[in-house]
Parts: C-alpha cells; sequence; structure tokens
C-alpha cells in the first residue's frame, strides 16, 4: 500500500493568483528513497507542506483533489496526528530547534506526545545515537555547527519514529563535507530502519547516488518521474535548470565519443569503475 | 552589554548548580527581604561578604565580578543622589554620617545586584522554565519564556549582520544630537523587527510539525525534584529572616561613624 498517495492535487495560497502548483498526481511506496528537485519557486516546498498537513491547517489557502497519508486524509486529521506519520526537517536549523540543550530539543516532540518519561529518555538516546550526536546531548542548539545542528533536527524527528520523513533542502546551508556526512545519515535511515524518505535537493552530485526515484517539478507541475539513472538523461531535465550530476554529463560526454559505458554513473567511484571494466574488457 | 553578560547562564556543574532553582529562588528572596530591612552599613556590608563564599563554591567569580563593574556606573549614581538628597533634605549634620548613609544604599543596590546574579548564573534557563511549569504555569508561558532566552544569541547575531551590511552600504551610526542618533537605528530596527518575525513562522511549522499540542497532559524529559539540600537552604533562609527580623525589632545597630568615635 502506498504511504502517500496525492491525487490531482492544486493548492492555492491565500490572496495568491496562482496556484502553487496545480493537478498534481503522486504515489509513494513505503521504503522508497525519492529525490524532489526543480528550480526555485517550483512548488517543491508547498507540496512538502502538504505532506504533514501544514496546508492547509497552518497556511489556508485553497486545497482541492485528494491527499491521503498513511491511510489519514491530511484535511480531516490535524497536524500532530499527521505529524506522528510524516516528519518535516526545515531547511534553517536554527528556526526549528527551541530548547537549551540538545537532549531537551530532541525530547520535544515526545513530550508534547505526552509519553511516559522512561520511555521517553529510551528514543531520545535511540534517535542521537543514529544521527551521532549523542557525546552532543547536553550542549545548547546555538553552540554546535550547522551541519550538527541540522542532525539534532533530524534526530528530533526522529525521535517521533514517523514511517516518512520529508527534508527540505537540509543542507543548503553546509559545507560540502557536513552535507555529505547528513546525507549519509538520510541514507542510513532509508537503508537500515527503512523510513521512506523525501528528500528536496539541489545538490544533485551529492545526493544522487542515493535515491531510488527522482521526481522533476517545473512551474508547479511534476514534469519527470522514475529513476536517476534514466531521468537525469532527459533532455527536458537540464533544460529547466536542473544541476544534472556532472558524473552523468561526462558519461553523456563519454558516450558522444564513442566510448560505451553500460550503466549510467551516479557518483565518481561508480563511473570510474566503468570506465576500469570498459579498459580492461577492450584491451582482453 | 558586559553588564547583561554577568546575567547569562554558563553550564558548568557545581553544588549550587545542582540546587532546585525554586529552593534558589527562595534563598534569593530571602536576601532580597533582609537587604531592605536593613539601612545601616555594617549589616548589608555583611550580607555583601556572606555571599563571596557562595561565588567560588559554584565557580562564577569572573563573570560576577564583571557583572559588578557593570553596575558600578548605577551604584556611582546611586551614591551620589543620595550625597546631595540627604545633603539638602535631611537634618543629618556630620558629612561623615551623610556618606555612611549614601554607603549603606549603594552596597544595598550591590547586594540585591549579587544576589540576582548568583541565582542567574547558577540557573539554566531550561531549569527556571521547568520550575515556573511545576508551579502551574500554563506551558505555553513557559514555551515563549524559554524560547525568549533560546533567542537572545540568535538575535544578537542577526543585528550585529544587519548593522554590518547597512554600514557597508553607508549608513552612518554615530555622530548628530541624540534625536538623530535614535533615527539613525531605524534602518537596523526594520529589517531586524522583519526577520524575527519571519522567524517566528518558520518556528511556528516546526512546532506543529512536532506535534505541538497533540495532548493536554504533557510530560516533560526532567523533573526537578527537591533533595536533603534543598530542604536545608530553606530552612537556612527561614532562620537568616527570623534572625533579622530578631535583630530588626529589638537590637540597635551602630552605625560606622559612631564605632570610631567611640574609638577616636
Amino acid at each position: 500500500m502506498a504511504i502517500i498517495e496525492a491525487r490531482n492535487l492544486t493548492y492555492t495560497y491565500p490572496y495568491a493568483e496562482s496556484p502553487a502548483f496545480k493537478d498534481v498526481t503522486l504515489r509513494v511506496e513505503r521504503g522508497e528513497f525519492i529525490l524532489l528537485t526543480g528550480p526555485s519557486g517550483c512548488g517543491k516546498t508547498t507540496l512538502c507542506r502538504c505532506f504533514n498537513g501544514l496546508i492547509p491547517h497552518f497556511y489556508g489557502g485553497k486545497l482541492e483533489g485528494e491527499i491521503t497519508v498513511a491511510g489519514l486524509r491530511t484535511t480531516e486529521h490535524p497536524i500532530h496526528e499527521i505529524a506522528q506519520h510524516v516528519g518535516l526537517v526545515f531547511q534553517t536549523p536554527e528556526n526549528q530547534l527551541f530548547a537549551l540543550t540538545i537532549e531537551k530539543d530532541v525530547a520535544f516532540g515526545l513530550e508534547n506526545l505526552g509519553l511516559p518519561r522512561d520511555e521517553m529518555r529510551r528514543r531520545v538516546d535511540w534517535a542521537l545515537k543514529v544521527t551521532g550526536i549523542y557525546d552532543l546531548k547536553d550542549r545548547a542548539p546555538y553552540e554546535v555547527s550547522g551541519g550538527q545542528q541540522q542532525r539534532v533536527a533530524i534526530a528530533s524527528i526522529l525521535a517521533m519514529q514517523p514511517e516518512v520523513i520529508v527534508l527540505d533542502e537540509p543542507t543548503s546551508f553546509l559545507d560540502p563535507l557536513s552535507a555529505r556526512n547528513i546525507l549519509e545519515v538520510i541514507n542510513r535511515l532509508n537503508k537500515e530502519l527503512g523510513i521512506t524518505i523525501i528528500l528536496v535537493e539541489h545538490r544533485l552530485d551529492l545526493a544522487a547516488r542515493y535515491a531510488n526515484r527522482v521526481i522533476v517539478m517545473n512551474e508547479g507541475q511534476i514534469i519527470l518521474d522514475g529513476e536517476p539513472r534514466k531521468v537525469f538523461l532527459e533532455n527536458e531535465a537540464a533544460l529547466i535548470g536542473v544541476g544534472i550530476p556532472k558524473v552523468v554529463r561526462l558519461y553523456m560526454l563519454l558516450k558522444r565519443a564513442g566510448l560505451n559505458i553500460s550503466r549510467v554513473p551516479l557518483s565518481p567511484e561508480e563511473l570510474s569503475k566503468s570506465i576500469m571494466e570498459e579498459l580492461i574488457f577492450d584491451r582482453g | 552589554m558586559s553588564m547583561f553578560d554577568g546575567l547569562k547562564f554558563r553550564n558548568i556543574s557545581s553544588p549550587i548548580h545542582r540546587i532546585d532553582p525554586r529552593t534558589k529562588f527562595i534563598y534569593v528572596l530571602t536576601f532580597f527581604i533582609v537587604a531592605v530591612f536593613f539601612n545601616q552599613l555594617i549589616p548589608l556590608l555583611i550580607l555583601f561578604f556572606s555571599q563571596i563564599p557562595l561565588i567560588i563554591i559554584a565557580k562564577v567569580k569572573k563573570e560576577w565580578l564583571r557583572l559588578i563593574k557593570g553596575s558600578s556606573f548605577f551604584a556611582t549614581i546611586i551614591f551620589i543622589m543620595n550625597v546631595i538628597s540627604l545633603y539638602f533634605y535631611s537634618g543629618y549634620s556630620s558629612f561623615a554620617s551623610i556618606i555612611e548613609q549614601a554607603s549603606a544604599m549603594t552596597v544595598r543596590f550591590i547586594v540585591l545586584v549579587e544576589s540576582f546574579s548568583i541565582f542567574f548564573l547558577t540557573t539554566s534557563p531550561d531549569m527556571l522554565g521547568l520550575s515556573l511549569e511545576q508551579i502551574g504555569i500554563p506551558y505555553e508561558f513557559c514555551f515563549a519564556f524559554t524560547t525568549a532566552i533560546r533567542f537572545v544569541p540568535v538575535l544578537a547575531e542577526e543585528a550585529q549582520t544587519i548593522i554590518d551590511a547597512q554600514r557597508a552600504r553607508g549608513l552612518e551610526l554615530e555622530g548628530g544630537n541624540l534625536m538623530k542618533r535614535i533615527r539613525n537605528y531605524i534602518p537596523i530596527l526594520i529589517p531586524l523587527i522583519v526577520n524575527a518575525i519571519r522567524r517566528s513562522l518558520e518556528l511556528a511549522e516546526a512546532m506543529e510539525s512536532r506535534a505541538w499540542g497533540a495532548t493536554e497532559k504533557r510530560t516533560t524529559l526532567y523533573m526537578l525534584k527537591m533533595e536533603r539540600r534543598d530542604y536545608c537552604l530553606i530552612l537556612i533562609s527561614a532562620l537568616m529572616l527570623a534572625a533579622s527580623v530578631y535583630a530588626w525589632l529589638f537590637i540597635k545597630i551602630p552605625t560606622l561613624t559612631q564605632i570610631l568615635n567611640i574609638q577616636g
């Protein structure tokens, strides 16, 4: 059964003249790692806000069509109920942390749910360990680096044990190394814990290798949806300004030059391996 | 900002830090009341010096000194105002007693600053929020309180960024008369306020995403518990209060001038 199902979804912000996205139909299966991308202002963030009920409950506006998340119609259930199934991690780390110690921040959602203290303690410690910030638990959120803050944000969502985690450009304020570390953490959540991931990201060079599905949006519509190795080869993706991973572009250039590589690479390691295989094969 | 640094909590561990905030507050309040009871220099000086061991145990000597230094400006004003008003409006004949009376008022001010700084220097705002919660204040207010404290450093940093950005565009902050100076700060305040509003919207979104308001019976990760040392400190506070009420009612406290006169 699909964990998120949207049918003919159209949403217009209050006082907006035109809809932020139009006629979006989307089915997300359990355990998928989806990379959602597209130029700024294409409606990605707005779509994310539909997944946990911020739209329409928090924003108002006009939502047409139908969306169910974990079997719940988001229009009929309050945000706090949907939030237990879908966690949303935002772009700015410092604006989603409230407490004065990291540990207490991770507990915030669980406190709101009214969990007993020993259960809360167990889940907090678990989430801190999974995200690799257990040693920082007594520090204040504003004392640690941006990458660590974003881990705190992820841990605090993780502690609520949602089935889906939606991340809205979690790496945009981070340097490449921290960004990569965060993506590794996200990937572990998907591969080891089976959590469905929807990752909004512009840095495809870093993120492409983890996803098993890429969705490209433009001007409020889904224009491409499929396996990364296929989507990145589409002309359309390059035309609307999606930052096609450099290894994929190199692959295309090599192919045009006559080097036939069997598989579209998603990381430099994959490409180098394919080239080596090709060269050894030629020699033999 | 140096004065406010003295009110900023630093996360260190000491016996004083571990005391329940509620107990500490009772203690500070007792000190406050006792300091208001007396207007003679000697008991106020005793109060002042009796606090110093606490500051050393709490390992906040440096911050505390900075705070006292920061409050010296107000202390000087209080001293001068007292000297002037005592000179003109009271029947004090000797200059020495005027000075003593004015110093007593100044020391009283410093004792008040001192006791509150011990409280704020050794109490985590989180714990403070938690104790507010546990004495029955609605969670919304406690949350607003801790969030306000949480965002002070963030907003301070943002203000600095805006100041730098506006200066880079040629904004003059210094110079001119008072009105002009106040007007100079408008290009800094407006972006700061707009950003704060935007930030608060994002915060609200994040709160909603973490099941804010899911249940009436919210639980907490930490729990404050009164221990034996807390009851001891409350007892000490009560004794201190009783002793000072007794002294205030039945003992005539000599002034320093009198003592010196007897000796001299």
